[in-house]
C-alpha cells in the first residue's frame, strides 16, 4: 500500500488500514443542491393540480346533482363529523387551485428563473426548501380545516384560520426574501421576468400576511363582519391581480424566448407592460369594494382600472407573438410555446370578461351567480394554468436532469385542459346569464334550478376534462423521472464544463 | 464560465402603436370614470351571514332591512336597480314613505294605510293582496317573517 504523501505525516498510516475507503458523502436532511427548491415546488404544483381538478370535479357534480354528504373520522376518544356541502367544496377547490397548484408553480418559476437569468446561485437554497415545506403543509392543513372551523364572513381565499395563513405567509416571505437577495445586485439591469416576479412574490407574502393579521385581530378583538368581508375580498382580488397575473406574465416572458431560441421582440414594450401593470392593478383591486360604506367613486376607479388592465395584457401578447416570428410551427406542437399561446389567448379573453364584469349594470344582472365562477375558470384554469404548464413543460427535463420532451401526455394535458376550461367557463357564464334573466323575470328558485341544469351538466363535463389534463401532467413528471434517460446538465450559476446547455 | 444565459432583446424601442393604444385605453377608462363619479353602492352580501331582525324584537331595524333587501332571492336590486331607483318597467322604491309608488297599490294603501307595504311584500295567499296584479313581483312571505319584512319596509322608508 502506498500512502498519499500529501497526508499529514503525523498520522499513523496503519491506523488508516481498515478505514482507507473514501469517506461516505453525508446527505443533508434539507436538500440544498441547486434547483432543489424549484424541483420541490414543481412536483408539488403538479400534485396539487391533479388534486384541485379532482375536487373541482366534485364541486361541479354538486352543482349538477344537488346533494350533500358527510363522513366521519374516528380516532381514539375523538370523532370528527365532516359535512361536504357545495360552498365548502367550492372553497376547497378555489384554495387548492390558487394556493396549491398556481402558487407552487409560481414559486417554482421564480426559483428556477432567478439563477439562470442573473448568473447567481439562489440565496439560502435550504431555507427556501423549508419555505416550500411551510407553504405546502399550511395549505394542506388549511383546506382540511375548512371542514372544521366556520368560514365566517371571510371571502373564499381568506377562509383559512389565521395561524394557517401565518404559516403560508412565512413560507412566501422566505421565498421572496431569497429571491430578492439573489437578484438585488443585478436588479437594475435584470430581465423583465425578474421585475414581474419581484412584484408577485412581495405581493403574495404581503397578502397572506394581511389575511393572517385580519384573522388574528378578528379572533382577539372581534372585528365587524363587514370589515372582515371587505378586507378579505380585497385581498382575494389582489391575489389574482398582483400575485397570479404578474407571475404568469413572468413565466411567459421567460418561456417563449427560451423555447423558441429567439430574442424577445422589444424590451421597451415589456417594461411598458410592467409599468402599466404596476399602475393599474393596485387600483383595479378596488373594483370589488361594493358597499355603501365605500364611496362610489372608489369603486368606479377600480372598474376603470380593470378596463385599463387590458393594456399591459394586450401589449404582452403582441410582444410575445412577435418574438415567435419565424418559429410559428412551434405553436401547433405540444411543447411550451403551444401552452404559452393558449395561456395568452385565455389572458386576453379573461381580461375582457373581467372588464365587462366590473360594469355596474353587468354586476347587477349576474352578481352572485355562476358567471363569476365561469369568468374565474377562464383566468385560473385557462390563462394562469397554461402559463404554469408552459413553464412546467420547459423546466421538467432541466430540473430532473432527464432527456424528456413533448409527448403524448403533453398533448393530453394541452387538449383536455383547453377543452375542459373552455367548456366549463362558457357553461358557468351561460348559467350565470340564464340565472340573471330568470331573476329579472322574478322566477322562483325551482324554475331557476331547472333552467341552469343543462349548463351545469356541460360545466361538469368541462371540469372532468380538466381533471384528465391534471392527471396527465402528474403522469408526465412521474414518467420523466422514472423513464427519462439521465443527462448531465450544468447547474445554474455553476461552472459549466459538462453543460448540455439549454437553460 | 457560468451558466448564465440572459435573454436578449431585438430592441428597446416602444413602438408608436403601443403609445396610441395606451392613449385609447386611458381615454376609455377616463370617460367611464367621469360618467360614474356619483352614485351609491349596493350592500355587500357578507358570506356566511343571514341577516335577520333581532330575536324577540318587535322594533323594525332599517339597517337589518337594508341587508335583507340585498339577501332576498331574487334580490330586490335585480329588478328595481342597484340603488332601487327603478329599472325598465320596474318602479323606483324611493319615496315609499309617502305612499304607494305604483297605480295597482292605491286601493291596498287606502284600505291599509299603516302596513300596505308589508302586506304587498309578503303577498300571502288569502291575504288582502289577493287579486292585485303583481307584474312579476314575487311574494316574500315564505322567505322572511313579519319582523324582517317590517325591517325591510323601515329601510325603504328611509330612502328619499
Amino acid at each position: 500500500m502506498t500512502v498519499n504523501p500529501g497526508l499529514n505525516t503525523r498520522v499513523n498510516p496503519k491506523k488508516l488500514r481498515p478505514y482507507d475507503e473514501p469517506p461516505k458523502r453525508r446527505r443533508s436532511l434539507i436538500p440544498g443542491a441547486p434547483d432543489s427548491a424549484a424541483t420541490g415546488f414543481l412536483v408539488a404544483a403538479l400534485l396539487w393540480l391533479a388534486l384541485a381538478t379532482g375536487i373541482g370535479l366534485l364541486a361541479a357534480l354538486m352543482r349538477f346533482v344537488d346533494f350533500e354528504f358527510s363522513i366521519f373520522i374516528s380516532v381514539p376518544f375523538l370523532r370528527f363529523d365532516v359535512d361536504f356541502n357545495r360552498s365548502l367544496v367550492d372553497a376547497a377547490f378555489a384554495n387548492a387551485l390558487v394556493f396549491g397548484w398556481l402558487s407552487n408553480a409560481g414559486f417554482a418559476a421564480a426559483t428556477f428563473m432567478a439563477p439562470r437569468l442573473t448568473g447567481r446561485k439562489l440565496f439560502a437554497e435550504p431555507l427556501v426548501v423549508l419555505g416550500f415545506l411551510a407553504w405546502n403543509s399550511a395549505t394542506l392543513g388549511g383546506i382540511a380545516l375548512l371542514y372544521v372551523f366556520d368560514q365566517g364572513p371571510s371571502s373564499v381565499l381568506g377562509s383559512f384560520p389565521w395561524f394557517v395563513e401565518g404559516g403560508m405567509a412565512a413560507g412566501a416571505l422566505i421565498v421572496a426574501g431569497s429571491f430578492l437577495a439573489t437578484v438585488a445586485p443585478v436588479l437594475r439591469s435584470a430581465y423583465v421576468s425578474i421585475w414581474f416576479a419581484v412584484i408577485a412574490l412581495l405581493s403574495v407574502a404581503g397578502f397572506t400576511g394581511l389575511n393572517a393579521l385580519i384573522g388574528l385581530l378578528d379572533y382577539v378583538i372581534g372585528l365587524p363582519d363587514l370589515a372582515v368581508a371587505l378586507g378579505t375580498l380585497l385581498i382575494d382580488r389582489a391575489t389574482y391581480l398582483l400575485w397570479l397575473l404578474p407571475m404568469a406574465l413572468a413565466s411567459l416572458y421567460y418561456v417563449i424566448p427560451r423555447a423558441t431560441g429567439q430574442p424577445l421582440e422589444s424590451n421597451g414594450l415589456a417594461l411598458l407592460a410592467f409599468v402599466a401593470l404596476l399602475v393599474t392593478a393596485p387600483v383595479a383591486v378596488l373594483s370589488v369594494a361594493v358597499d355603501p360604506a365605500i364611496p362610489f367613486l372608489v369603486t368606479s376607479a377600480g372598474s376603470a382600472a380593470t378596463m385599463a388592465l387590458l393594456f399591459p395584457i394586450a401589449i404582452t401578447v403582441v410582444n410575445l407573438v412577435l418574438s415567435t416570428r419565424g418559429r410559428w410551427t412551434l405553436l401547433f406542437g405540444t411543447g411550451p410555446v403551444a401552452f404559452a399561446a393558449v395561456s395568452m389567448a385565455f389572458l386576453l379573453a379573461a381580461g375582457m370578461l373581467d372588464a365587462i364584469g366590473t360594469l355596474g349594470s353587468v354586476r347587477d344582472f349576474v352578481g352572485g351567480t355562476d358567471w363569476v365562477q365561469g369568468s374565474q375558470a377562464w383566468s385560473l384554469l385557462g390563462a394562469f394554468t397554461f402559463a404554469g404548464l408552459a413553464f412546467s413543460e420547459h423546466a421538467i427535463s432541466r430540473v430532473l436532469h432527464r432527456d424528456w420532451g413533448a409527448n403524448v401526455l403533453s398533448a393530453a394535458q394541452l387538449w383536455s385542459l383547453f377543452a375542459g376550461s373552455t367548456l366549463a367557463g362558457v357553461a358557468l357564464m351561460g348559467a350565470g346569464m340564464a340565472e340573471g334573466a330568470f331573476r329579472a323575470r322574478a322566477a322562483d328558485a325551482e324554475t331557476i334550478a331547472a333552467g341552469v341544469l343543462g349548463y351545469h351538466l356541460v360545466a361538469f363535463v368541462g371540469i372532468g376534462l380538466a381533471a384528465i389534463g391534471g392527471l396527465a401532467a402528474l403522469a408526465n413528471i412521474f414518467l420523466a423521472y422514472t423513464s427519462g434517460r439521465p443527462v448531465q446538465r450544468a447547474a445554474p450559476a455553476q461552472p459549466a464544463a459538462a453543460s448540455a446547455g439549454g437553460h | 464560465m457560468t451558466v448564465h444565459t440572459p435573454i436578449e432583446s431585438r430592441g428597446s424601442r416602444i413602438p408608436p402603436w403601443a403609445l396610441l393604444l395606451a392613449l385609447v385605453v386611458a381615454v376609455t377608462a377616463g370617460v367611464y370614470l367621469v360618467a360614474n363619479l356619483a352614485g351609491e353602492n349596493p350592500p355587500l352580501a357578507i358570506p356566511g351571514t343571514t341577516p335577520s331582525a333581532p330575536a324577540g324584537s318587535a322594533e323594525p331595524d332599517p339597517e337589518v332591512g337594508q341587508a335583507l333587501i340585498n339577501s332576498a332571492t331574487p334580490a330586490c336590486t335585480a329588478c328595481h336597480g342597484a340603488d332601487l331607483t327603478g329599472s325598465g318597467s320596474f318602479p323606483s322604491l324611493h319615496g315609499v314613505a309617502n305612499g304607494p309608488v305604483s297605480e295597482n297599490l292605491q286601493d291596498l294603501a287606502a284600505e291599509n294605510p299603516d302596513n300596505w307595504a308589508e302586506l304587498w311584500i309578503a303577498g300571502e295567499p288569502g291575504g288582502p293582496t289577493d287579486g292585485i296584479e303583481r307584474f312579476g313581483m314575487p311574494a316574500f312571505a315564505d322567505q322572511f317573517d313579519a319582523n324582517q319584512i317590517a325591517s325591510m319596509v323601515a329601510y325603504l322608508k328611509t330612502l328619499p
